[in-house]
C-alpha cells in the first residue's frame, strides 16, 4: 500500500487551560517522510500542539489522526499508537537509576518484548549512530547535556518509530552543545524520517524542512517551505518574529 | 588573599564522630548490660536468659506487620494520587480514620471489641492492627515519594508506549524507592518500638516476657532497666542500618 495518506492528520484542533486558548481551530497535515519545523514565539502553542501529537497534551475538540489511528477514539490502544511515534523532550528526561544501555533497552524489552541480547544490538547500534558508543555502562549524570541528548533520541529510534517528534530538543544546551545534536537530526532526516520539530535553530530549519509552519496565539498564521518563507513571509507577525530572531 | 589549601586538614564527617551521641549510646549501653549481668547475675543475668524468646516474637510481629503495612501503603500511596475520584478517597478516607485513632485503641477494638464477631489469635490481632495503622502512614510515605519524582520521568516513559502501571513499576517506583527509603526506615523502627503495645494482648513479645519475668520476682527496677536496654540496643542497631543504606542508595551510578 503506497503512503498516500497523511501520516498526521489534525482537523481543527482547539484545546484550553482554564480560559487561556493554547490551540485554537489548528488543521495540518504531515506525510510520511515529511520534515516539518514550528516556530513562533514563545507561548504561542506550538510545543503544545506537538504534545498532542501522541496524547501528552489531551484536545478539548478537534480530531488527531496518526498513522490511521483516530488518537481519541478509545477503540484505539493509544501505548500501542506511542510505540511508533518517538518524542524528544527540551529536558532529556532520561531515566537518572538505570546506565545509557538501560536506557535504551528498557522499552523494546518490555514492551516489544525484545531478548536482552537482541535488544543490546538494537542499543549499540543506536549509540554508535548517535556517536556515544563509548558510554553504554554511563549513568546519565555522567554525561554532558549534548550527550544525554542523543541518548533521548537513540532512546525514542529503539523502539523503531515511524515518527518522530522533537520539543526544542537544543533549548536546554550549552551553545557548543547544539551542534552535536542537530547533526544526530540531520542525519536522522537524511535517512527519511518523519519528523516534527519546535525548535529555534534556524539553520536546521534551512537546511533540514520540507516546510515551516510559524504559530503564534495558538494559530497557525504560516506555512512555507523555508526558502519561500524566510525569504518572502507575508504575515506581518510572523515578519516581526523572523526580524527578532535572526 | 585567602590561602585555599586542598581541604586535607578540614577532618571528614565520618572521623569527627569517633564520640558521636549513636556511639555513646550504643557503647554504654552495652557495657551497662554486661556490667549488670556479671556483678548481679541474680536477677539480672536470670532476666536476660528470660527475655530472647520476647525478642523473637517482636521482630516476628514487626517483620509480619511491615510486610503487610508496606503493601498495604503502596496500595495507599498509589490511591492517593489517583485521578479515579472513589479510589482517591477511599485511600484519604482510611488515611484519616486511622491517624486520627491511637494505636492502643485499635488493638483493643480489633482483639477485644471486634472479639465479639470473629476470635482472632492474639498473634493474628496484633499484626493486622500493627499493619492497618502503619499501612497508613506508609501510604503517605510511598504518596510523598512518588510525587518527588519530576512530570518528566512520567512523560518520557508514556510516550515510550508504556501504560501507567508500567511507568510506576519501571521509571517511577524505583526511583522514588531513594527518597521513599529513609522515613520507610523510620517508620520500621517505630513500628518495632511499638509493637510492645501488643504486649497487652497475650503476645509473648519482649514487653510481655519482661512484665511475667517481673510479677514472679517482684524485680520491678531489674526487669525494666533490662527492658529498656534491651529495646535501645535493637533500635540503635536498625537505625545505624537504615542510615547505612541512605548512603549507599544516595545517588546513581557506579559504587
Amino acid at each position: 500500500m503506497a503512503q498516500v495518506d497523511p501520516i498526521i492528520v489534525m482537523e481543527s484542533v482547539c484545546k484550553f487551560f482554564g480560559s487561556l486558548r493554547a490551540l485554537n481551530n489548528v488543521s495540518m497535515s504531515v506525510q510520511s517522510g515529511e520534515k516539518v519545523v514550528i516556530i513562533g514565539p514563545s507561548g504561542s502553542g506550538k510545543s503544545t500542539l506537538l504534545r498532542t501529537i501522541n496524547r501528552l497534551e489531551e484536545i478539548d475538540s478537534g480530531r488527531i489522526i496518526v498513522n490511521g489511528f483516530d488518537l481519541h477514539d478509545r477503540r484505539n490502544d493509544i501505548n500501542k499508537i506511542r510505540m511508533e511515534v518517538g518524542m524528544v523532550f527540551q529536558s532529556f528526561n532520561l531515566f537518572p537509576h538505570k546506565t545509557v544501555l538501560q536506557n535504551l533497552t528498557l522499552a523494546p524489552m518490555k514492551l516489544k518484548k525484545l531478548s536482552r541480547g537482541e535488544a543490546e544490538s538494537v542499543a549499540q547500534e543506536l549509540l554508535e549512530k548517535v556517536g556515544i558508543q563509548d558510554k553504554a555502562a554511563a549513568y546519565p549524570s555522567q554525561l554532558s547535556g549534548g550527550q544525554q541528548q542523543r541518548v533521548a533520541i537513540a532512546r525514542a529510534l529503539a523502539m523503531n518509530p515511524k515518527i518522530m517528534l522533537f520539543d526544542e530538543p537544543t533549548s536546554a544546551l550549552d551553545p557548543e552543545m547544539i551542534g552535536e545534536v542537530l547533526d544526530v537530526m540531520v542525519n536522522l532526516a537524511r535517512e527519511g524520517m518523519t519528523m516534527v520539530v519546535v525548535t529555534h535553530e534556524m539553520g536546521f530549519a534551512r537546511e533540514v524542512a520540507d516546510r515551516v509552519v510559524f504559530m503564534d496565539i495558538g494559530e497557525i498564521l504560516e506555512e512555507a517551505p523555508p526558502g519561500q518563507f524566510f525569504q518572502e513571509c507575508s504575515h506581518p507577525r510572523a515578519q516581526r518574529f523572523l526580524s527578532q530572531i535572526l | 588573599m585567602i590561602e585555599v589549601s586542598d581541604g586535607a586538614a578540614i577532618p571528614r564527617r565520618k572521623d569527627a564522630g569517633l564520640f558521636s551521641a549513636w556511639r555513646i549510646s550504643f557503647a554504654g549501653a552495652i557495657l551497662i548490660l554486661v556490667y549488670l549481668a556479671v556483678s548481679q547475675p541474680d536477677p539480672y543475668y536470670e532476666i536476660l536468659r528470660f527475655i530472647p524468646d520476647g525478642i523473637l516474637v517482636t521482630f516476628q510481629v514487626t517483620i509480619c506487620s511491615i510486610f503487610f503495612a508496606l503493601i498495604l501503603g503502596l496500595i495507599t500511596g498509589l490511591g492517593r494520587i489517583s485521578r479515579n475520584r472513589i479510589v482517591n478517597s477511599a485511600a484519604s478516607i482510611y488515611v484519616e480514620v486511622v491517624r486520627g485513632i491511637p494505636l492502643l485503641v485499635q488493638l483493643f477494638y480489633i482483639y477485644y471489641a471486634l472479639g465479639r464477631f470473629v476470635r482472632l489469635p492474639d498473634m493474628v490481632a496484633a499484626v493486622i492492627a500493627m499493619s492497618i495503622c502503619y499501612g497508613a502512614y506508609m501510604g503517605e510515605v510511598f504518596r510523598a515519594g512518588i510525587e518527588s519524582i519530576h512530570k518528566g520521568q512520567t512523560e518520557a516513559a508514556r510516550s515510550l508506549g508504556f501504560n501507567q502501571a508500567q511507568t510506576m513499576r519501571y521509571v517511577i517506583i524505583p526511583q522514588a524507592w531513594r527518597t521513599i527509603l529513609p522515613p520507610v526506615g523510620n517508620e520500621f523502627i517505630a513500628l518495632l518500638k511499638d509493637t510492645s503495645l501488643v504486649s497487652i494482648l497475650a503476645v509473648a513479645d519482649i514487653l510481655r516476657r519482661g512484665r511475667e519475668f517481673a510479677a514472679e520476682s517482684f524485680a520491678y527496677f531489674e526487669t525494666y532497666t533490662v527492658i529498656a536496654l534491651v529495646y535501645l540496643i535493637i533500635t540503635l542497631i536498625l537505625s545505624k542500618l537504615v542510615s547505612h543504606l541512605e548512603e549507599r542508595y544516595n545517588h546513581y551510578g557506579p559504587g
